[in-house]
């Protein structure tokens, strides 16, 4: 076959199958990125560091949609969790307190979950959303950005203390403190609002309203395994709620293509009230 | 333009084309899954915004009659990231729209399939409320 009509039906498959050129979203390739020797970005290359020598969790990440079936993960790592259920791992489920399951079979109906109120979304949440966040690791604290929900988090990394349980306002992202153990980041949270308030979208772990209290006791371990991952391991205390403290793993991938995040105030246009009958 | 850039180009269209857009909302608490609808009409407008873009068309019945009626797609942030943008219908473009009604009985539904009459192009693929 011609050459020139192979590659010109080949465009024009191509193009019949994609968005117009002209709609297309800008991408602002970041430098520093290792790169292949076909020029591509090198996801298994090292980790960055910062100039103080600790692995740098900066840049842009998606949660990783890899999935496993409940109880296949290797023997010693926590099972992931997803989006909508972060027990799917566990074969036997999350270990509720009785009034945790009951709270979670009534909240089925979806109506109070903070994603679709636009409200701030629980830790978990937060880290397995669809939609990127961004981390920025400075001297003193780390931010995390998350594009959904008007999520920003501190983690405060100079030293300082969990503040005593109920000192500041409880906070729907809790009060995190980190400290560098080698190269993971261990990040600790207290002082969360919580689904005791039992006010609207309080207290989801995971779409299906597993719940957390003001008594979480949240322990994150950062770990940027390469270029190109970020494993989390997440550890719920949170003893009103769980009758054991459980480990869930979440794995996220870097953005490496320059795509970045987008604006997204989520009550520009909420027609959640109003399509579920609670607003006219 | 060259011929090669054009290829690259195209490559990577293809590229965002092919990402997933998620849903943002609890679907099942707005819309039934069951309920289907398939309606063609003119587009009367295109609400870009947050957290899902609306488009609203103009539906004819046998009898004549015209109703509006909204269709739920994906985030702004998720359609554009797969290449979508604001401009990508106008008033007046003809769809076909197939999605589930919302719960509610109003002329209201989650998109899943947009196709343009006078083309058959697909648009804003991925609407579904996969999360």
């Amino acid at each position: 076959m011609n050459r020139w009509f192979t590659v010109t039906a080949v465009a024009a498959i191509v193009a019949a199958l994609s968005p117009s050129l002209s709609a297309q979203w800008p991408l602002h390739p970041q430098p520093g990125i290792p790169k292949g020797p076909e020029g591509k970005p090198n996801l298994s290359a090292l980790a960055p560091r910062t100039s103080d020598g600790q692995p740098d969790l900066s840049g842009i990440w998606m949660r990783s949609i890899r999935t496993e079936a409940p109880g296949s993960q290797p023997p010693g790592r926590p099972p992931l969790a997803t989006f909508a259920n972060v027990g799917a791992g566990f074969k036997e489920g999350l270990p509720f307190q009785p009034w945790a399951a009951e709270l979670v079979k009534k909240r089925a109906n979806g109506l109070d979950n903070p994603d679709a109120l636009c409200l701030p979304q629980g830790p978990l949440e937060y880290h397995l959303d669809p939609q990127p966040r961004e981390v920025v690791q400075l001297p003193h604290k780390t931010l995390i950005i998350y594009e959904s929900n008007y999520g920003l988090r501190t983690i405060y990394t100079d030293g300082r203390r969990l503040p005593p349980q109920g000192e500041p306002q409880p906070y729907w992202h809790g009060y995190s403190v980190g400290r560098w153990e080698r190269d993971t980041l261990v990040a600790e949270s207290n002082n969360f609002r919580g689904a005791l308030t039992d006010q609207p979208g309080d207290g989801w772990l995971d779409g299906r309203g597993s719940p957390f209290t003001d008594a979480l006791r949240l322990t994150e371990l950062f770990r940027r395994v390469n270029f190109g991952r970020l494993e989390i391991d997440v550890t719920i205390d949170d003893p009103k709620a769980y009758t054991r403290p459980f480990t869930v793993r979440v794995e996220q991938e870097i953005v490496a293509d320059g795509s970045e995040m987008i604006e997204f105030i989520c009550h520009e246009n909420q027609m959640f009230l109003k399509l579920t009958g609670r607003a006219p | 333009m060259n011929f090669k850039a054009a290829v690259v180009l195209l490559g990577v269209g293809s590229l965002l084309a092919g990402r997933p857009v998620v849903a943002h909302h609890a679907f099942s608490a707005e819309f039934d899954a069951e309920k289907r609808v398939k309606l063609t009409g003119a587009v009367t407008r295109l609400d870009w915004t947050n957290p899902h873009a609306w488009i609203y068309v103009d539906v004819k019945d046998e009898t004549g009659k015209v109703a509006t009626w909204g269709f739920e797609l994906a985030s702004p942030n998720g359609l554009m990231r797969s290449g979508w943008t604001r401009f990508s219908l106008k008033p007046g473009d003809v769809v076909t729209v197939e999605g589930a009604r919302a719960k509610n009985g109003s002329n209201s539904a989650n998109a899943e399939v947009v196709i343009v009459a006078s083309t058959g192009q697909k648009l804003f693929a991925g609407s579904a409320p996969a999360q």
